[in-house]
């Protein structure tokens, strides 16, 4: 086995170098149903972080994303307020409780980027959630995105205190 | 595909930066307390994210070719292998780097530093490691900068480096450095990493065979990510 190379933060300048990725995800025009997920990124104190970059990939949505810029995968900012929006193509197949996208998070201060995932709260499925169930149930609020609409969802992260968000070392 | 059968091993102690790392102030409020869950998804040994050939310009590898006229600095060729913890070549990967400039000056809206900005230097760049996980770029040495941590804070020149790897959990962004430079033992980011090889890993070498004529200087960054076939079942 050989050494694993560590990780470093992306600071505070990452934006101009993956602008490319920025610019893809707003281009995106998916054709199906459209799904958003919206929330807030925010630190220990309860502050908001206003430099993150949070990617989601959908591996499911490739196939019908395939004519788009960059199919399955979203990289966006956060803003001033720390706030950040993913629009999504719906996932053909809802109810079976698997995460509508899988999230990595990175900013400044974090110095390894951390995984996550994100749940619909009215999926049918929840109770049998293959990722859920593998999460400590006081701590799986966390990854579960509150309906505030129709296919619209708010899910927050939170990077420390008593609802810190469940980040994942893939087995 | 391969490696489907078994598991990621769980990172080493020390291998990984200390989430909070007090030294590193903005550690304090974002490193997470908790540890990291070891948790089982089938997408995470689903093939990364490819970018699309169209977004990847041959260009783009060229970080001193993106102005006018030629950057001021010292040019460099860097070069490097990315493999798995398996030793097995991760190809056709998508790899990003972003730096500052030759003044220690990042072409970015919030670097306030009262150094230079180059007109004919921006980077940034992106490129894919070929079939045997080799990648090579062209750019000009970064130089040290301060960042205000603590008093006489100044980073050590480096390369940011963002990788997909083959597969989603291999995911990695980190930084190279260059070899003997002073600065790294005083640097709170680079000892956030608590194992010396660990942190040893992400000095690039220089090298003569790479240095190309009277044209730049080489250096070799080789780079593992996280691998499988190697843990045991069960573990």
């Amino acid at each position: 086995m050989t050494g694993l190379t560590s990780s470093q933060t992306i600071g505070p300048f990452p934006h101009e170098g993956w602008r490319w990725a920025f610019d893809a995800t707003q281009a995106m025009r998916p054709s199906g149903a459209a799904l958003t997920v919206e929330g807030t990124i925010y630190d220990g104190a309860g502050q908001p972080i206003d430099d993150a970059v949070l990617e989601a990939w959908a591996p499911d949505s490739a196939a019908r994303e395939r004519d788009q810029p960059m199919p399955a995968f979203r990289r966006v900012a956060s803003g001033a307020r720390g706030e950040f929006r993913f629009d999504l193509t719906a996932p053909v197949v809802r109810g079976n409780g698997e995460p509508a996208l899988y999230v990595t998070v990175f900013a400044r201060g974090l110095v390894t980027h951390q995984f996550t995932a994100v749940v619909l709260e009215d999926d049918a499925g929840l109770a049998h959630s293959a990722i859920l169930q593998q999460v400590p149930e006081a701590r799986r609020a966390t990854l579960i995105a509150r309906k505030k609409a129709l296919d619209r969802y708010e899910w927050n992260v939170w990077m420390q205190g008593g609802q810190e968000t469940v980040f994942f070392d893939y087995t | 595909m391969r490696m489907t059968s078994t598991k990621f091993a769980p990172v080493a102690q020390g291998v990984y930066p200390s989430p909070v790392h007090a030294p590193y102030k903005s550690t304090r409020l974002r490193g997470p307390l908790q540890s990291a869950l070891r948790v089982g998804a089938p997408a995470a040994s689903l093939p990364a994210f490819q970018i699309p050939l169209a977004l990847v310009k041959p260009l783009d590898a060229d970080l001193t070719a993106q102005g006018a006229g030629v950057p001021l600095g010292e040019k460099i060729g860097v070069t490097g292998r990315v493999v798995d913890e398996d030793g097995l070549p991760v190809t056709h990967s998508l790899i990003e780097v972003w730096q500052c400039n030759s003044a220690g000056r990042y072409f970015h809206s919030k670097d306030q530093h009262a150094a230079p900005l180059d007109p004919n230097f921006f980077g940034f760049g992106k490129f894919l490691t070929d079939e045997n996980g080799r990648y090579r770029f062209i750019t000009i040495k970064p130089a040290a900068y301060p960042w205000g941590n603590h008093p006489n804070a100044w980073r050590p020149a480096h390369i940011h480096f963002s990788l997909f790897g083959n597969v989603y959990a291999q995911r990695l962004v980190t930084q190279m450095y260059f070899p003997g430079d002073p600065l790294h033992v005083l640097d709170p980011i680079f000892n956030s990493i608590y194992d010396e090889r660990a942190r040893q890993s992400l000095v690039a070498q220089f090298s003569i065979e790479e240095s190309v004529g009277d044209v730049m200087l080489g250096y070799t960054f080789d780079i593992v990510l996280r691998g499988r076939a190697a843990t045991p079942l069960g573990l």
